[in-house]
């Protein structure tokens, strides 16, 4: 090894870095010429042997199960994502996704209310219904299975056995086709509770013929179910990657007959791993429906290949009408958190024009009220408060509420170099950024603090009244929720800039759910929870908002629903009041639009945004997915949207 | 081989640590300096225009969160290798001073000692860290991260003093000393230290590159701090938003390319001070 | 005489390791924020139509506390664990109760164990092979090539590694699937086959990033060993380039590659759980990850002992047939 080699060692080390770089590179070339896709081959086999024309493929909501033979809807932890829940089951009532109306599907109708107190209800069930092995659906499925969870409360684990066991008082078969129920409260979301309440059902109905033989119900895994929807388990990968559902032959007398027959006779749902392979194998045409994409890599497999398509041609792409939010929960109760003032001045310093651009390159939609701003709530909640918004003023005469957000988002953008034709007009641009989020106005906030005796330090940063440093932690999601994540890192960004001294904890799942259910750690986290809006039925997500389940500012103990702390007996009247209303009345939507006033005016929870829920498609094998300008269903691949999706998409000839 | 190859080495030996020590010496001074010509917080997100090409301006361009990727990594560089020299002089201490203790006491003593370096060379550490990581997770100052790679590194280079102690302590010399009278700890001051030394160097400039490396590891997946700039943070950022399909490969080409000449400078230094050291026995 | 007391004084050291290893596994996890019983019971509540009654609530927490074996204070539960881990018995997983949480290691077992002693080996063939090459011709220019790619390879992290793996022989020249998908039913000479294909781009990656170092450290043993004095004299002999680098030259500087394997296996372990993450490959580590996530600490603290075990047995089986190689302990000299 003589220095006259040292030339040689120089010129391998950058030859391999080189390659080292052309690696890193590549994709800037692809595979094919950028904007040409790759052409589909005809006649193609998927790896798990069925015809790739015949097969939809969708990436997994929930990555990777180590529970994949599980299909007992009576334990925990059943593959519901992967399937169970759309091709595989029915319901007595399935909830629209997109209106948050429930509609019947094992029923023949609606529930018939027999009492003035609303705790007696008739429950009629559509006649020609048939399991996949061609037993029947009757009345006798559905006693069954309520004697099941009555007789098996201790064993079973499905949180829905607890929910309907402490729900209905008695029930009894009337024939074949109709039975009655008597609940131990009134209750006006029987159709929800008894049905679907969009994720999926408390009620999961199970097959007599073949449970009814089951010893041990516990242990029992169902691992190729009966169904009652219009697909059955074909294979399943014992490693927990994939499921392969096969259509049924008599689809036609499944749950899901009325909505027409499934186009893809394959449904094939894999994980796809994590987002970078993700995106090579999105734009090689390897799957057709992707979840959670981040907006980047989007992009830039929109780049790489024409098939692939967002929800919208235009900013923000994507589908915003999520039934959640984003938002930041308060610890309502911890000093200093429990001055309004403290609260106002985070929500103004909280430039959410950036942070959306930051995190999210500006794909996103603000909403100011505590929900989400969708289809749904605009009209009830949104529209009527706008005025009232305008005019809302601090106590010291500011007026904190921005209107023209989505315009200056607009403007925004362009500035960055967005291209104007992918940006909104006219009323596309509040329709897509949303009506109006609040000013992002530090000198307004440090004259709040001040005004309570908090002012800034030698180091810049906001202190105690007492003058001791104050360090704020925000609690976000690690890297198993990535936007999320970066929404919170982008938050902490934009306060610190602002003044705030902010330790941004990133945390697993467990410790998160942990954390906003005791909220004894949390100062402010970045959650949804709290916004949750799927109808316009507020008080489903309100109603454990209480003076009873209000629990000490550093208590540990666990939290019945009312994470913020929120201490206002206005509040809990109002709540309770609505929760005895008929919710079809005015004056149930009005009751809601006083709690939202009463929320904001003391900003006990500063929401963001509609969780930006990407959902692109690849349709160099299936086209006429739900769109923008073609939305017959909401473009979730979960929920009761997909069996629409499935009864709609078209195979593309090759 | 031939006799002329014999001036010729020597020579090479101190070119092989003349380039490792110029190659680090670069990125360190660099690294420390360079912070002082800008007022510009490097981590503030926003700071600039997303998505710029390189200019002369924004030598590397700019990042998907509107940072400055050069001025990025420059404290990048620099906590990285704050960390590393912290770490290692932590694990040099520890290592030293149970290697030679365990070799030299022996007895239950070495025994004790020798489980917890075996317990500790043996346990696979990302488990115990990912554990560990939940608990002190985004709480972890830097000194946290560095206490925890304490913890989980000072086993390997103990291992290595103990059998050099080990050796060492039947040693003529040695023996004089003990009956002469002198205590134990003026034994391995003054009689085995200096035999350790060479040992030391090498292992404290190895255990810079293996605090570097796995802080990069735990910071990619989100378990060191990665609000500040260290070259485990970029490659954590990049990988998060994507940086190489979005056409940004220059986001995480930077940080390889630096961990490489970094290694590289050190590798040499360490290999080199270790020929150079040898050689001089050899001559003495 | 004294090979029986190196097996048994190793033998003790083993189970001392694994004591204190599984002691650790259980009182760490513990200290992790995340209660799963709480976070049962908040689903239940958040989900319910109306809420539990206290009573309701209380029976529900007790019951699982006894499904999850969470009676008892911290040292009662240590003592019960001790007992079923020497039995093999982790309890049941909490996410996907009550499958037994052995059920779930058994099914990753083979697929992180066949990974991982294949490329183990492999990379460890190749890297001192090729570091004795080097090492033995280290004058020639080839041997300085390898010795920098040794060098460039070692210090790339992981992630990297692998993502550059995927990119250049899945995306860019498509031989290898972006992500892996193994089929079930019997194990057939196709089914084989294809595990191996999927498997290969983990497997090179795991090479990949074990081969540097052993390049630089097989090569820089190799040129130390081949000045020793019997080298020298074996070539004065006359004996061939080749005999001398295989019979002299390796198996001496074989021996301390040996124990750096041992000493490696840990780190080794590290890496597989990364590559399984990246590659979306179904093992241990893929299983550890996911429990962490979920507060699952009954998988958890199943799969960290299994590995430990592993990796303590592994280095122990090494450790044992190590005087095969060293004539110093078997000869008892």
């Amino acid at each position: 090894m003589s220095i006259y080699h040292r030339p040689i060692r120089i010129v391998v080390l950058l030859a391999f870095l080189l390659s080292l770089i052309a690696g890193c590179g590549a994709p800037a070339a692809g595979p094919a010429a950028p904007g040409e896709a790759p052409a589909p081959a005809a006649g193609a086999m998927t790896e798990v042997g069925t015809p790739r024309a015949e097969t939809l493929i969708v990436q997994t909501f929930d990555g990777k199960t180590n529970a994949p033979d599980n299909m007992n809807p009576l334990m925990s932890g059943y593959a519901i994502w992967r399937g169970f829940r759309e091709l595989a089951w029915g319901y007595l009532w399935e909830m629209d996704t997109a209106t948050g109306k429930s509609y019947p599907e094992l029923a023949a109708e609606l529930p018939v209310v027999l009492n003035d107190e609303y705790t007696q209800f008739e429950i009629r069930l559509r006649p020609g219904v048939y399991w996949s092995d061609g037993v029947e659906f009757t009345a006798n499925d559905v006693i069954f299975t309520l004697d099941t969870y009555f007789n098996n409360r201790d064993k079973l684990t499905y949180f829905g056995v607890p929910v309907i066991t402490n729900y209905v008082k008695s029930y009894e078969k009337v024939d074949d086709y109709t039975l009655r129920v008597e609940t131990v409260k009134p209750a006006y979301d029987f159709a929800t509770t008894m049905g679907v309440y969009t994720w999926g059902s408390a009620f999961n109905i199970v097959p007599k013929h073949v449970f009814e033989k089951v010893e041990d119900l516990a242990a029992f895994k169902n691992e190729y179910p009966v169904t009652l929807g219009a697909y059955t388990l074909k294979s399943y990968d014992p490693n927990g990657q994939w499921h392969l559902w096969e259509r049924r032959a008599d689809w036609d007398r499944s749950a899901t007959a009325p909505l027409g027959e499934p186009k893809a006779k394959y449904v094939f749902y894999k994980n796809f791993g994590d987002e970078q392979t993700r995106t090579l194998a999105f734009i090689k045409n390897e799957y057709d429906v992707d979840t959670f994409m981040s907006p980047d890599s989007i992009d830039a497999a929109k780049a790489q290949n024409p098939k692939v398509r967002t929800f919208a041609d235009v900013f923000p792409y994507h589908d915003m009408n999520d039934a959640c939010a984003y938002g930041i929960i308060i610890n309502n109760l911890k000093a200093p958190l429990d001055k309004p003032e403290v609260r106002w001045a985070l929500a103004l310093s909280l430039d959410l024009q950036n942070v959306g651009i930051n995190s999210m390159s500006g794909q996103f939609k603000g909403s100011a009220l505590p929900m989400p701003d969708t289809q749904i709530t605009r009209p009830a909640f949104f529209e009527p408060l706008q005025a009232w918004l305008n005019e809302l003023t601090l106590p010291d005469g500011y007026k904190p509420y921005n209107p023209n957000f989505g315009a200056d988002m607009v403007t925004r953008l362009t500035e960055m170099g967005v291209d104007p034709a992918q940006l909104p007009t006219g009323d596309a641009v509040t329709g897509n950024f949303g009506l109006g989020w609040w000013k992002a106005d530090p000198a307004e906030a440090e004259k709040l603090m001040n005004s309570v005796g908090m002012t800034k330090g030698a180091d810049g940063f906001y202190t105690l009244p007492d003058g001791s440093p104050w360090t704020l932690e925000l609690v976000i999601p690690s890297d198993w929720n990535k936007v999320m994540q970066r929404v919170g890192f982008s938050i902490a960004d934009s306060w610190t800039k602002a003044g705030f001294k902010v330790n941004a904890r990133q945390v697993d799942n467990a410790e998160f759910t942990t954390v906003q259910n005791t909220n004894a750690l949390l100062q402010v986290m970045v959650n949804w929870t709290t916004s949750c809006v799927f109808n316009t039925n507020f008080v489903n997500n309100w109603r454990t908002i209480r003076a009873e389940n209000l629990k000490p500012a550093d208590s540990n103990e666990l939290i019945t629903g009312n994470t913020p702390r929120i201490d206002n007996q206005f509040i809990f009247d109002k709540i309770a009041e609505a929760g005895a209303m008929d919710m079809s009345k005015p004056e149930f939507l009005e009751a809601g639009q006083e709690i939202i006033k009463e929320m904001i005016t003391n900003m006990y929870y500063i929401n963001m945004m509609n969780i930006p829920t990407t959902i692109p498609t690849n349709e160099t094998y299936w086209t006429n997915f739900p769109k923008q300008d073609n939305a017959y269903a909401v473009p979730y691949t979960w929920w009761s949207s997909f069996k629409k999706i499935l009864a709609n998409i078209e195979p593309v000839t090759q | 081989m031939s006799q002329p190859t014999k001036p010729r080495k020597l020579r090479k030996f101190n070119l092989r640590l003349a380039i490792g020590l110029t190659i680090v010496t670069i990125l360190a001074a660099g690294s420390l300096i360079l912070p002082f010509f800008t007022s510009v917080d490097p981590a503030a997100q926003g700071t600039y225009l997303k998505n710029l090409p390189p200019s002369a301006k924004h030598l590397l361009g700019t990042n998907a969160l509107g940072q400055d990727i050069f001025w990025y990594l420059v404290f990048a560089v620099r906590n990285s290798l704050l960390l590393g020299v912290t770490v290692s002089i932590g694990i040099t201490a520890i290592s030293t001073f149970l290697g030679l203790s365990a070799g030299f006491i022996g007895g239950w003593y070495e025994r004790v000692v020798v489980v917890f370096m075996d317990t500790f060379i043996t346990i696979p550490v990302l488990p115990i860290l990912i554990v560990l990581g939940a608990i002190v997770r985004g709480n972890t100052s830097f000194f946290v991260v560095a206490a925890i790679l304490i913890v989980f590194g000072w086993a390997w280079n103990a291992r290595t003093i103990r059998s050099m102690a080990l050796t060492l302590r039947e040693r003529e010399f040695i023996n004089m000393a003990r009956f002469s009278g002198a205590g134990v700890m003026p034994i391995i001051g003054r009689e085995i230290f200096p035999y350790v030394y060479a040992f030391m160097v090498v292992g404290f400039i190895n255990t810079i590159l293996f605090a570097i490396n796995t802080e990069a590891a735990l910071a990619v997946i989100g378990l060191s701090n990665v609000v500040i700039p260290t070259l485990g943070s970029i490659i954590f950022w990049a990988l998060n938003y994507n940086a190489i399909m979005i056409g940004q490969p220059l986001w995480i080409i930077a940080p390889i390319v630096t961990t490489v000449a970094l290694f590289l400078g050190l590798f040499l230094t360490s290999t080199g001070y270790n020929e150079l050291f040898a050689e001089r026995r050899g001559v003495a | 005489m004294k090979l029986a007391q190196y097996v048994v004084q190793r033998f003790i050291g083993y189970l001392l390791v694994l004591f204190i290893g599984i002691t650790i596994t259980f009182f760490l996890p513990r200290l992790m924020p995340g209660d799963p019983i709480n976070n049962y019971i908040s689903q239940v509540q958040a989900r319910a139509g109306q809420s539990l009654s206290a009573e309701a609530t209380q029976q529900l927490r007790d019951s699982l506390a006894e499904l999850y074996g969470l009676q008892g204070d911290i040292f009662t539960q240590y003592r019960n664990y001790l007992a079923r881990v020497v039995r093999l018995d982790f309890g049941p997983s909490f996410t996907y109760y009550p499958e037994p949480v052995s059920n779930i290691l058994l099914d990753a077992m083979p697929w992180t164990a066949g990974l991982l002693i294949t490329t183990t080996l492999l990379s460890w063939l190749i890297g001192n092979s090729i570091g004795l090459i080097a090492g033995y011709f280290n004058k020639r220019r080839w041997a300085t090539v390898l010795e920098v790619v040794g060098i460039i390879l070692y210090p790339i992290p992981y992630y990297i590694l692998a993502l550059v793996v995927i990119l250049l022989f899945a995306y860019w020249i498509a031989l290898f699937p972006l992500s892996p998908t193994f089929l079930p039913g019997p194990m057939t000479w196709n089914k084989a086959v294809s595990i191996i294909y999927n498997s290969f781009l983990p497997a090179l990656t795991l090479i990949l990033a074990g081969f540097g170092w052993n390049v630089l450290a097989m090569k820089a043993l190799a040129v130390a060993t081949k000045e020793d004095a019997y080298v020298q004299f074996a070539r004065l002999k006359g004996t061939t380039d080749r005999t001398r680098m295989t019979n002299y030259v390796f198996r001496n500087a074989m021996l301390p590659q040996i124990t750096a394997l041992v000493l490696s296996l840990g780190f080794i372990f590290n890496g597989a759980i990364q590559t399984e993450v990246i590659f979306s490959y179904p093992g241990i580590g893929m299983t550890m990850r996911a429990a962490a996530g979920a507060g699952d600490y009954n998988l958890l603290y199943g799969a960290i002992i299994l590995t430990i075990f592993s990796v303590a047995t592994a280095a122990l089986i090494l450790d044992l047939i190590y005087p095969l190689f060293d004539p110093r302990i078997r000869l008892g000299g």
